[in-house]
């Protein structure tokens, strides 16, 4: 923001009404954007509506009698209201102690198999005793369905309250904070338990205050997967042997990191999983033992708060991310076909254990509770915990729905089964059937009961209750957490109009600042064939490329697969290039045979080689990660290094490495001229930090230990000093004297214009932008080959390739906004060929802590930032070589020189094209993603794209500004030395 | 100015080719070429039983090479600068050279935009010597080695007589048909036709029978215009 001000006050003083007002106009337009994309983002995902306050006595009354008078049972101490509860509940609680074993990441699959199949063998041998138990009936396992974002934080919070949290938790899960919602920690806690909890320490920063003993460990160092579950089994054995405790909860993180580095199948998963069978059998046994010496019974309950892709990944909606566990242990014998075939919710955990063990279930849950877990009750007792969560669901709904009063209804007809997607309906209709089902079932209790004398046993009667209960929970559960939430519809149409009105602002000032350019044009320099371009075929395709990036944005696949419709459109674009260079080539020869010719073929073969350069780069990208969703599984270049070795990868990193650097050096020595010391200064300057990568890639492969952590943290200090100390100090340095001999940017695409007296000014401005431009961008190659994971060094230097051959092709030419829009589509592509995809599980998590010695949310989240927008933030960087590169001064009358001119000239279209074309992203995404509210992938495949397309315009926004404070500061400087 | 350019060169033109092409000698080629490819895909339906869904580099190499000597031997016949040592032959032997280099051409467009590179080797290369038969192979047996007219007709679109359109469009047609086959690709239909190269290939045939419509419309417009004029 700073920046922008100051660029602002510079150009105030620039004589051109259009200069001033272009740069407040635009600043405005960025700022109104942003603020409608806040209110939009505050409206669209609404930190969940819930019910305030906690559960109490009033949960064991029918909720619309009003038999209940409020009692403060807060005042109660904890003891009686345990037994309160317990005399209300009417079901004596079945078990006195609870462990809560969470194996973070862990698939139900490779617990209770697939489709009725077993686990793969390996498995099944590396979890003797988990599966002997199951084969025995004495324990039972269901498939819990976790929602979408499959993150711990989210999946802990909706295992102990039953809530489907809202979307943006996943932007909080690396700054957890206390859980205030009504959960089962706090019920048991408040009937006066005693909670012990060891693992993963995002428990304590949900509960803080409430373990009386507790040891966090952080999963913070993803590379560790021995310490972190160590740290966890070393008090077992004290704690087992001492039965003091209500609550422990074992949270093994060990697992997911497991996952994390080498996927499903990596060799750690089999150790892996027998360490937690040695656990679980541990705890078993002695559990059996503390039960016989009459010391109370323990439940054991092993869940797993998500699940994981092939590859070890985690945070979408597939069903290998989705399929947690929930698995009980102690609840007595199950015939051993009915242990491995169950399916549930995630949700459904909270009130399960809530009824388990008499307390209120949590106010907010929507889960029902697990049938299977609750046989060994009497009819009664089971139809009273069915009543007591109906009753709990019906309050929900009570809040959510209007007028949900089903006192004096009268239910009649055939009733469908209500779902939030079989067709538009209204609230009404919603509200009768449920009303139905749940009369239903509480008449078909309350004759059941009142007949209970005049009745022995009621094998048919109870079960049909059962169902009609089951009926109206299943219904209700499934209303409630589909339901879209309520959105405040006044900050949403704020939103998207400001959005709007930016994107309207930002393509007129674009549109009128061409039309100035090209009459510009015209007006200086005539060219004789400026028929050629009349009807130019590569700026019309831009504007169909982003328009079917429009449309392609309504379709989810096209969403899931968005990286080949990059692919597809910016190849396109560069063939139309292609097409335009032989075009204008040939015919200007042929033409203008007198002047120019030599320079003239030159200049297009540059472009033919450049182009060729960039199209075969491109196709090498998009075949090196198969990315998308549906066709992960077709061969590719990094699936195929991985199976070729770890040897390749890293011989093939530290290739690209060199490379990288070398490229960078010649084009930086290729440019010298007359600058010769500045630049061997600035080279041997840039020297250390790139030996340090290399060091780096070298002796610390696949290392976190403190070396690696030093060396990075070396790295982040020398390479920052050198940036910051070259941006600043180049325009000082620069030579300005001999200007008639001053270099040429790159050897090959010297400057054909002589007949236009280069200027001191223009000549020395774009030798400084040139050289920090290349700063820039050096400095960000460097840091994303320390950054990025092996297997990503080569595309990034592909991506670096391609986009020195974009500046190279468009060098000496006019300033065009399709090439800057060719540079920002190549960034687009590059991102999507560095292997993100518009899931949130490729985000590379382990690589946001290079370099990070202790635990710091900013700091993570700012290296994830770097690593996932690599190239985007890397084409937006390269602008500042571009400008370097164009011959603007042909255009500015030796007469009108001065500072706001040339700004206005240079950063005119890089400044804007990007801008805009980011605006009517986010404006035509945002609009795609009203419309699809109601969609069903809502949730798995837009909203995710959304969050992706906040952070690209966040992304866009800091590049451009960086660009234009670079580029600023150099004129204002140059400037002020010349006077 | 440009009109100007375009009218010396058109007469310019007339003088050197002597024949002119009626609509009719157009209507005629166009239908030829586009029973030459719907003859194609029948007989690989009724006699080899094969169609392009479930055979695609059979289908396109059979398409091919039915498809290639009728457009050869047909815009031989319409070769630039007769009058010269150019040959009727001469013009066969250069379509028939046409084919694999437009193939390669082709080929390296196909990659370029995301073809599959080793797999499906096969069916990359039948698919590209189709598109140079549609595409390049007329323009060859016509054009010869003309560098100006190529760059005329292909990098300028610049149409100045019937034949450049007979050339000119359905090539033109053909490319763009074939590079809007390839959007359904990564939808997840899950159908059959989603393959490479099989719905770029009926897009590229798609576009090629419009791009011969065209052709005939504007080259009866352009005949009726060249009447208005003599008269």
């Amino acid at each position: 923001m700073e920046k922008k001000r100051q660029k602002r006050g510079k150009l105030s003083s620039c004589s051109g009404l259009t200069c001033t007002k272009l740069t407040i106009l635009t600043i405005s337009a960025v700022i109104i954007q942003t603020i409608g994309l806040l209110c939009f983002l505050m409206g669209f995902f609404p930190v969940k509506s819930t019910l305030s306050g906690v559960s109490g006595l009033e949960s064991y009354y029918p909720p619309f009698s009003g038999s209940y008078e409020a009692h403060n049972d807060t005042v109660l101490p904890p003891h009686q209201l345990k037994s309160l509860y317990q005399n209300l509940s009417r079901v004596p609680p079945l078990f006195d102690r609870l462990i809560l074993m969470v194996i973070d990441g862990l698939p139900a699959e490779f617990v209770l198999g697939k489709d009725g199949h077993p686990p793969s063998k390996v498995f099944v041998e590396a979890m003797p005793y988990t599966q002997s138990l199951l084969a025995k009936g004495k324990a039972i396992g269901y498939h819990a369905k976790a929602a979408p974002p499959t993150v711990t934080m989210p999946r802990l919070k909706a295992m102990v309250s039953g809530a489907i949290g809202g979307f943006l938790d996943v932007a909080f899960n690396f700054n957890t904070q206390a859980l205030l919602d009504d959960n089962l920690i706090g019920q048991f806690f408040r009937i006066g338990w005693k909670l012990l909890m060891f693992g993963d320490d995002t428990w304590l920063k949900l509960f803080p205050g409430m373990f009386a003993q507790h040891d966090g460990v952080s999963s913070f160092f993803v590379k560790d997967t021995v310490e972190v579950d160590r740290n966890v089994s070393r008090h077992l054995s004290v704690e087992l042997s001492t039965n003091d405790w209500n609550l422990m909860i074992l949270h093994y993180l060990g697992l997911d990191h497991v996952g994390h580095i080498g996927g499903r199948n990596s060799i750690l998963m089999g150790p892996k999983l027998t360490e937690m069978d040695e656990v679980i059998k541990m705890i078993d046994s002695s559990i059996t033992q503390s039960q016989q010496e009459g010391q109370g019974r323990t439940l054991l309950m092993i869940v797993s708060d998500h699940g994981m892709t092939e590859s070890g990944n985690h945070g979408g909606s597939t069903y290998e991310e989705t399929d947690s566990l929930a698995l009980f242990v102690g609840l007595g014998e199950f015939s051993d076909a009915s242990t491995t075939n169950n399916i549930a919710n995630q949700v459904d955990v909270a009130p399960t254990l809530a009824l388990l063990f008499g307390v209120p279930i949590p106010k907010n849950n929507v889960g029902i509770l697990m049938a299977g877990v609750f046989n060994s009750l009497t009819d009664d007792e089971h139809l009273r915990l069915l009543e007591l969560n109906s009753w709990q669901l019906f309050q929900l709904l009570e809040a959510q729905l209007p007028n949900f009063m089903c006192g004096s209804f009268k239910c009649s007809g055939q009733r469908e089964n209500i779902g939030p997607r079989t067709g538009r309906r209204t609230y009404d209709s919603v509200k009768d059937t449920l009303c139905c089902l749940y009369l239903d079932a509480a008449s078909l209790h309350e004759s059941w009961k009142s007949e209970k004398g005049s009745r022995s046993t009621g094998g048919d009667d109870c079960s049909n209750i059962i169902l009609a209960y089951h009926k109206f929970l299943r219904a209700s559960s499934e209303w409630l957490s589909h339901r879209a939430t309520d959105r405040p519809v006044g900050t949403l149409a704020f939103g998207v109009a400001a959005m709007l009105v930016s994107c309207l602002v930002l393509l007129a000032l674009l549109y009128r600042y061409a039309c100035e350019m090209s009459l510009r044009k015209e007006q200086i320099i005539s060219y004789p064939n400026s028929d050629i371009c009349r009807w130019c075929l590569d700026e019309n395709f831009t504007v169909a490329v982003v328009c079917s990036f429009i449309l392609s944005m309504g379709s989810s696949s096209m969403v899931e697969e968005e990286q080949y419709i990059w692919h597809f459109m910016t190849s396109s674009l560069f063939l139309v290039l292609f097409r335009k260079t032989i075009q204008s080539f040939t015919a200007m020869s042929l033409q203008n045979l007198l002047i120019l010719i030599k320079e003239e073929r030159k200049r297009g073969l540059i472009q033919v080689v450049s182009t060729i350069v960039i199209l075969t780069s491109g196709r090498i990208l998009r075949g090196w990660h198969q990315g998308g969703v549906n066709w992960t599984y077709l061969p590719d270049i990094s699936k195929w290094l991985e199976q070729a070795g770890n040897a390749y990868t890293s011989s093939l990193q530290l290739v690209s490495g060199i490379l990288l650097i070398i490229t960078s050096f010649f084009v930086l020595l290729m440019s010298a001229g007359s600058k010769r010391t500045l630049v061997m200064i600035i080279a041997s300057l840039y020297l250390f930090p790139g030996l340090l990568v290399l060091h780096r890639i070298i002796k610390y492969q696949d290392s976190a230990g403190y070396g690696a952590t030093l060396v990075a943290q070396i790295f982040y200090c020398v390479l920052s000093i050198s940036t910051i100390g070259t941006c600043i100090s180049v325009p000082w340095l620069m030579p300005l004297k001999d200007y008639k001999e001053s270099g040429h940017e790159l050897s090959l695409s010297q400057d054909i214009s002589c007949k236009f007296q280069p200027n001191a000014l223009l000549q020395g401005t774009k030798d400084s932008v040139f050289l920090m431009g290349w700063a820039c961008v050096f400095s960000w190659c460097l840091l994303q080959l320390l950054l990025q994971q092996p297997i990503n060094s080569m595309p990034l230097f592909l991506v670096f390739i391609q986009i020195l051959a974009t500046v190279w092709y468009s060098s000496s030419h006019d300033l065009q906004w399709v090439e800057v829009a060719a540079l920002y589509f190549l960034g687009m592509a590059g991102h999507f060929g560095l292997g993100n995809t518009n899931t949130l599980a490729t985000i590379d998590v382990a690589g946001a802590f290079i370099g990070v010695s202790s635990h710091s949310t900013l700091l993570s989240g700012i290296l994830m930032f770097v690593i996932t927008y690599a190239s985007p933030m890397l084409s937006l960087l390269s602008l500042v070589m571009y400008i370097s590169v164009k011959d603007v001064d042909r255009r500015i009358h030796a007469k009108d020189m001065n500072i706001g001119e040339v700004l206005k000239m240079n950063l005119g279209f890089p400044c804007l094209v990007p801008l805009g074309l980011n605006s009517i992203f986010l404006t035509a995404y945002t609009i795609v993603l009203l419309l699809m509210r109601n969609h069903l992938f809502i949730w798995s495949v837009f909203s995710p794209k959304y969050l992706y397309v906040c952070a690209t315009t966040a992304c866009v926004c800091i590049g451009v500004s960086l660009m234009a404070s670079i580029v600023v500061y150099t004129v204002v400087v140059l400037a002020y030395r010349r006077r | 100015m440009a009109k100007k350019k375009g009218e010396s060169s058109d007469s310019r033109n007339d003088t050197v080719s002597a024949t002119s092409i009626t609509p009719l000698k157009a209507f005629l080629t166009h239908l030829l070429c586009g029973i030459g490819l719907v003859s194609a895909f029948y007989v690989a339906k009724n006699i080899y039983s094969i169609n392009l869904i479930d055979n695609p580099a059979e289908t396109l190499r059979l398409t091919w090479f039915i498809e290639a000597p009728i457009v050869i031997l047909l815009f031989s016949l319409f070769r630039k600068r007769r009058n010269d040592s150019f040959s009727y032959l001469r013009a066969v032997t250069q379509g028939l050279l046409a084919l694999p280099a437009g193939a390669v051409v082709n080929t390296f467009g196909a990659i370029v935009l995301g073809a599959p590179f080793i797999h499906h080797l096969p069916r990359t290369l039948h698919w590209s010597l189709l598109m140079s038969v549609l595409t390049f192979v007329p323009a060859a047996s016509v054009f010869g080695n003309s560098w100006s007219d190529w760059h005329r007709i292909f990098a300028r679109a610049k149409v100045l007589e019937a034949i450049d359109f007979m050339i000119c469009l359905p090539a033109h047609g053909a490319v763009i048909g074939a590079w809007f086959g390839a959007w359904p690709m990564p939808l997840d239909w899950e159908r059959p036709w989603q393959e490479w190269p099989i719905c770029v290939s009926y897009g590229a045939i798609v576009g090629y029978f419009i791009g011969m419509v065209a052709s005939l419309g504007f080259i009866i417009v352009h005949k009726f215009q060249q009447h208005v004029k003599g008269d």
